[in-house]
């Protein structure tokens, strides 16, 4: 498909030339543009103008149409109404086309009986009610098939009126030619009032009664107008699709070949009618165009079909196909499509793997994909599974069967327990491996005796428990706990070697003493032996001590004093210690001197204790002599306290 | 279950003899008494011994009633010539599922000089405590002869001490060990 402008171009200067002459001729009123214009215009805008000019003419043409039907030269018979009514109920176009064959061949029928009147009448009820039901058709089509219709009788007009002419759309009750007497008929009670029974066509064909019935096609020797077909005119046309001829044609013309190419598409529909209908398309077109027309619809196909079809019929136009034949054809039609559609490229979706480059944008959105889903879809919501849940959730309140968590409780074992249970005895078993073994078997035989006195403690037990939560219902709800024990807790403070030999439980070292507070730590910070100290540690030693007896030796000499003060006669009973040291002291100084004790004083009681006595102090006597002389070279010596100043 | 004697045996009499180390002499002398009452007098059988020999027989005689009692008493008092007290070895007389077993510390790992003295003392413990707290926490009966082990107790039991045992040898120290048979016995003891 290309825009050809040269004959584009062609169109529009013939389009314009017949618009003009159209207007010139002044039959048909209405209609604003005097001509056509084309200088610049798209085709739009031309096709607008034409439309304009068109609704003027169909105006026109109705009410042309309308004074005719009211004309009392047309009576509208009744009796004929009711099977026209009856075919009438239909909506689609064959049937009433059908309609009209009916109604044309009984208007025939009855103008054999010479009542042209009632035919007359009839045929222009049946104008009415085809019109209608034209009217009453959806406004797809944007032509009026009613101008088509009148049209198409206009140009019958000159066409001789052939009854008995059979044609490929006869039918059991339409027959072609005896619509077109008809009509021709009509024509000429609205040119003539009088003398329409008496004039006599002489272009019209003589058919006996027995051809009207008869369906099958006959060739007759004689060729209506109407038979005449472009074989006639011109040689044999190719059968190219790309026919490139664009006959420059009236509005009406064009209006034509849209309303065949709807009609075409509405006939697509319906299979039966589908030949019949080309044939009328096709004599129609075929009498109008003198040459093939083509024309840039959207639609190729079908212009390819209609083109296909021209040529088809191109062939054998006057032969009436049998059924078969006409099947065959369906048949070998169908065939090509298919093998086409075979031998064409496939569609994306049947190509195998395809990626996304290869297919066009968003294609798949279009497509239902099927695959395998590897996870468990999540269920559907849908009333019936809430409605399923709640019943569910019904039964377990009425059911009481909740779902509760149970607190799991952590088994909470005390050390002192768990000793309890395995006492690890380091020591030499007392009892003998026997006695043990027989202690085992006494246990296991005695439970079953401890178990019948239990519930008598049981028993015992309950009571009291019951009986003292009375009592301190009555007395004791305003209950202080017991203050708590402080615990004691024993830190020995043995080496952690020793408490991890005894295997049982886990000690920390954290119960013992730690070391500062066993021995207080040196200032300094560690602990020397008296071969590292320093001098100058030596000597802090050495003041602290002196410090520390100074305070004791203070502190104690302040308490006797107060003691003396205190309670004097206590106070002179110093003890023995101190006394002595008193007397030392005093001696050593030189402020006393001991008197010696000789024992004069004793109550001698015998003559022996007497001499014994005697013989003591003589010896003594002589000691002392001695003594002497040792003293006299000690006191040479110095002392300390003399040299005191 | 009592077996008696059949007719060909119970005319002869059977004798069993158990031999009779030097250290375990005087020890035998001491208790005699202990040892023949239980023999005589609940198992009905007649006991000797043979000081030329240095062995002490056991015999059958009419008034026995069944037959296991001579391999009681032969086990009775092999279980003291081995080592044990005359009340532990009796518990093998008083009940049936008792079992002696023997092994040597060189079996578990070969050892030799000082680790197999080591092995032992590790063995035995301070003071025999280890050994003891083995014994009561197993409830069986453990002679430690130089290198050789002797164990007395129900089955269960002998694989425990057994095994407690092996750790020691292999290495293990003893608060490990007592942990482990610990268990093991907690185990053992829910199940009854």
């Amino acid at each position: 498909l290309s825009v050809q402008d040269g004959l584009a171009a062609d169109f529009r200067a013939m389009t314009k030339t017949l618009y003009d002459l159209n207007k010139g001729s002044n039959i048909v009123r209405g209609g604003p543009l005097k001509e056509l214009v084309i200088e610049n215009f798209d085709e739009e805008q031309i096709w607008q103008q034409l439309e304009l000019q068109n609704n003027a003419v169909l105006d026109f043409f109705k009410k042309s149409i309308a004074r005719d039907a009211k004309d009392e030269d047309l009576c509208l018979l009744s009796d004929q109404e009711e099977d026209g009514s009856d075919a009438e109920t239909s909506s689609d176009k064959e049937l009433e086309d059908n309609i009209m064959e009916v109604e044309t061949e009984q208007m025939n029928v009855y103008t054999k009986d010479k009542d042209k009147t009632k035919a007359k009448e009839k045929q222009s009820k049946l104008k009415e009610n085809i019109m209608q039901n034209y009217s009453d058709e959806d406004s797809d089509i944007d032509f009026d098939i009613e101008a088509l219709e009148q049209q198409a009788k206009t140009a019958k007009e000159t066409t001789l009126r052939k009854k008995g002419r059979k044609s490929v759309v006869d039918d059991k009750f339409f027959k072609l030619a005896e619509m077109e007497a008809f009509l021709e008929h009509a024509e000429k009670e609205n040119s003539e009032d009088d003398d329409e029974e008496e004039d006599i066509n002489y272009f019209e064909d003589i058919i006996s009664d027995d051809e009207e019935d008869s369906e099958e096609a006959k060739v007759k020797p004689i060729k209506s107008s109407r038979d005449m077909t472009y074989k006639d005119f011109f040689d044999p046309v190719d059968d190219d699709d790309g026919d490139d001829d664009l006959v420059a044609n009236d509005a009406e013309e064009d209006q034509e070949e849209e309303a065949d190419s709807a009609i075409e598409e509405q006939n697509e529909e319906s299979m039966s009618e589908f030949e019949d209908m080309d044939e009328m398309v096709e004599h129609m077109r075929s009498k109008e165009a003198s040459k093939k027309v083509t024309f840039s619809l959207p639609d190729d196909s079908e212009t390819e079909d209609v083109t296909e079809v021209q040529s088809e019929k191109d062939i054998g136009p006057s032969e009436i196909k049998s059924s078969f034949e006409k099947r065959q054809e369906k048949m070998s039609k169908k065939i090509k499509s298919l093998e086409e559609g075979l031998l064409e490229e496939k569609p994306w979706q049947l190509k195998g793997e395809v990626t996304g480059q290869k297919r066009p944008e968003n294609s798949l959105l279009e497509e239902t994909v099927l695959f395998d889903h590897a996870v468990r879809m999540a269920p559907v919501i849908t009333e019936e599974t809430t409605f399923q849940l709640e019943d569910i959730i019904k039964q377990r309140i009425l059911d009481e069967a909740w779902d509760d968590v149970v607190p799991k409780e952590k088994p909470k074992e005390e050390a002192f327990e768990y000793k309890k249970r395995i006492s690890l005895d380091h020591e030499k078993s007392k009892l003998s491996l026997a006695e043990i073994y027989e202690q085992e078997y006494m246990k296991l035989h005695q439970q079953k005796t401890e178990e019948e006195e239990n519930p008598e403690h049981k028993e015992i037990q309950e009571m009291m428990d019951s009986l003292f939560q009375k009592l301190d219902a009555l007395c004791n709800f305003h209950f202080t706990p017991k203050p708590p024990v402080p615990e004691v807790k024993i830190v020995s403070n043995l080496p952690a070697i020793s408490m991890e030999e005894v295997a049982p439980v886990a000690v920390s070292d954290a119960a013992l003493l730690a070391p500062e507070e066993i021995k207080e730590k040196n200032k300094a910070g560690d602990v020397k032996t008296d071969a590292e100290k320093t001098p100058t540690d030596k000597k802090r030693e050495l003041r602290r001590k002196k410090l520390r007896k100074c305070m004791r030796r203070r502190e104690k000499e302040k308490r006797q004093k107060l003691l003396e003060k205190m309670k004097p006669e206590q106070g002179t009973k110093l003890s023995k210690k101190a006394a002595a040291a008193k007397l030392k002291r005093l001696t050593k100084e030189g402020k006393a001197s001991l008197l010696k004790d000789e024992g004069k004083d004793k109550a001698l009681k015998s003559s022996q204790a007497f001499f014994s006595q005697l013989q003591d102090q003589v010896r003594m006597q002589i000691k002392d002599a001695t003594k002497l002389k040792k003293k006299q070279k000690k006191e040479k010596a110095i002392s300390v306290h003399k040299l005191k100043l | 279950p009592a077996v008696s004697l059949s007719p060909r045996q119970a005319g002869k009499g059977e004798m069993r003899k158990i031999p009779v180390p030097a250290n375990r002499y005087t020890p035998l002398k001491e208790n005699w008494m202990k040892i023949f009452t239980p023999i005589v007098e609940h198992l009905q059988l007649q006991i000797r011994f043979n000081l030329k020999t240095r062995n002490v027989e056991i015999k059958t005689c009419q008034e026995t009633k069944d037959l296991s009692a001579l391999t009681k008493a032969a086990d009775f008092v092999k279980a003291f010539i081995l080592g044990f007290q005359v009340e532990d070895a009796l518990a093998l007389v008083r009940l049936d599922d008792l079992f002696l077993e023997s092994f040597e510390v060189t079996d578990v790992k070969p050892l030799k000089g000082d680790h197999l003295s080591r092995a032992i003392g590790r063995i035995a413990g301070k003071g025999g405590k280890t050994k003891f707290t083995i014994e009561n926490v197993t409830r069986t009966r453990i002679v430690l002869a130089d290198a050789k082990i002797h164990i007395l107790g129900s089955f269960q039991n002998i694989k425990m001490a057994r095994t407690a045992i092996c750790n020691l040898i292999l290495g293990s120290p003893p608060s490990k060990v007592y942990g482990n048979i610990r268990t093991v016995a907690s185990r053992a003891a829910e199940r009854f």
